[in-house]
């Protein structure tokens, strides 16, 4: 009897370990960064930001989205020229991360993506910037402003 | 009075965590909203306090202890495997709830220009615009049982789908989506662009028939947005309050009141736009609430 029931608490914790495992598994912390600011100072310190998030908890726990509107867009503007910003964004893409552009914010400013911007492609534009910070929270992404 | 600390970071994060006697609490909650730079520490910490749960979500209940050693160990086993189950069960739950759920509720409305109707919360299967007339709610009925009609003519460009598709985009929208946006400085070229923003959203969500509702919150110096004597902005906000009745601005009380105290000024709002209590406060309960935060 007492045997029957020491397996029985060894099935339950093999089952429990596995529901554990699986389970953290899927967990990966999910974060939108919100940029709308053009000041480098400000868009250095927000890679720096987003660079030291991954740090802390590992790129393959982590799943990371920058959103970018307005003049936030600028960031990739700049990174087609400033190497060191160029090199920032290339790390964090190897990181996982994923730039997003607003396409609302494309028209006004008349932005062609392929020239004017670094390494964008059409998978990377959403049709609202705004909206796409909000539509992320709503799936479970934390929201940070940095 | 303003220099020396009132509450420590202890306290404070006791505070936020909710860990602090009722009445201390609202005693807390009054000096809280009255200090600016408080106010802005408690809204930190809270977000980190988000952040932290969002991160670490709740983990299964562990099982009571047993410390009583009079207990039968064969009563303690049986109580092991109790527990296991239970645990078992509750973590299998606990990962059921976390897959996205495939039956949220579809609602789409369509808001037209000047015709109140709000966000109802009630279900929603049709997805026609607001009758101008009474022909078209005459005609309205046919529509589900042709594909095509002569209603569709009518309807604007995104509605013109085949009704498998309008089905499929139903289920696809979530329930209502409720979006706070929090402006704070009284930067005017800031404002403006907050205000494309806000204005670009609400037709995003009206274009893609998302029920959505929209509160702007100002504090601080994002209060001159709707101040009568210092908006730059005064008819378009007018005009986006006619256009969207599905947005709101509200004024933080707190500011206006520390406008009159500090600088004698005596605060006008724009017409149509509401005080809450605290800005900071707002902000936390919709958060609560399930609203979600932006700052532009």
């Amino acid at each position: 009897m007492r045997k029957l029931l020491t397996l029985t608490v060894l099935a339950m914790l093999t089952v429990l370990s596995t529901g554990c495992a699986t389970m953290f598994g899927q967990d990966k912390q999910k974060v939108v960064y919100h940029i709308n600011y053009n000041d480098e100072k400000q868009l250095n310190a927000a890679l720096g930001n987003v660079k030291n998030h991954i740090n802390a908890i590992g790129k393959d726990n982590i799943d990371v989205k920058v959103v970018m509107h307005g003049n936030g867009v600028d960031l990739l503007k700049t990174a087609n020229t400033d190497l060191d910003m160029q090199q920032k964004v290339i790390g964090l893409k190897k990181d996982g991360v994923a730039f997003e552009v607003c396409n609302n914010t494309l028209v006004n400013k008349k932005i062609n993506y392929k020239n004017d911007l670094f390494d964008v492609s059409e998978k990377d534009i959403v049709p609202s910037g705004v909206a796409e910070v909000a539509t992320l929270q709503q799936k479970g992404y934390v929201y940070i402003k940095p | 009075m303003k220099q020396e600390k009132r509450f420590s970071d202890e306290f404070l994060n006791a505070f936020v965590d909710n860990q602090i006697a009722a009445e201390e609490k609202s005693q807390a909650f009054i000096e809280i909203s009255q200090d600016e730079a408080l106010n802005r520490q408690v809204c930190e910490l809270r977000k980190l306090h988000d952040l932290v749960q969002l991160a670490y979500r709740e983990p299964p209940a562990p099982p009571a202890r047993i410390t009583s050693g009079s207990i039968s160990r064969h009563a303690r086993l049986r109580f092991g495997v109790a527990a296991s189950v239970l645990l078992t069960l509750g973590i299998v739950l606990g990962s059921l709830i976390h897959l996205p759920s495939p039956t949220t509720i579809p609602t789409v409305t369509i808001a037209s220009e000047g015709s109140a109707q709000r966000a109802a919360t009630s279900p929603k299967r049709v997805a026609l615009p607001m009758a101008p007339s009474n022909t078209m709610v005459a005609t309205a009925p046919t529509r589900e049982s042709m594909a095509v009609s002569p209603v569709t003519s009518l309807l604007s460009a995104p509605t013109v789908t085949p009704v498998p598709v309008v089905a499929q985009k139903e289920i696809s929208d979530s329930a209502q989506t409720k979006v706070l946006i929090h402006l704070a400085r009284d930067d005017v070229e800031q404002l403006g662009q907050a205000l494309d923003d806000i204005e670009g959203l609400l037709k995003h969500y009206r274009e893609t028939r998302q029920n959505a509702r929209l509160e702007v919150v100002v504090n601080g110096g994002g209060l001159e947005l709707v101040r009568t004597d210092t908006s730059a902005f005064a008819g378009r906000i007018q005009r986006l309050q006619r256009e969207y009745d599905n947005l709101t601005f509200a004024a933080c009380q707190n500011t206006i009141d520390r406008l009159v105290r500090e600088q004698g000024i005596i605060v006008r709002l724009l017409p149509g736009v509401i005080t809450i209590d605290s800005g900071m406060a707002e902000i936390m309960r919709r958060q609560n609430q399930g609203w979600t935060y932006l700052q532009v």
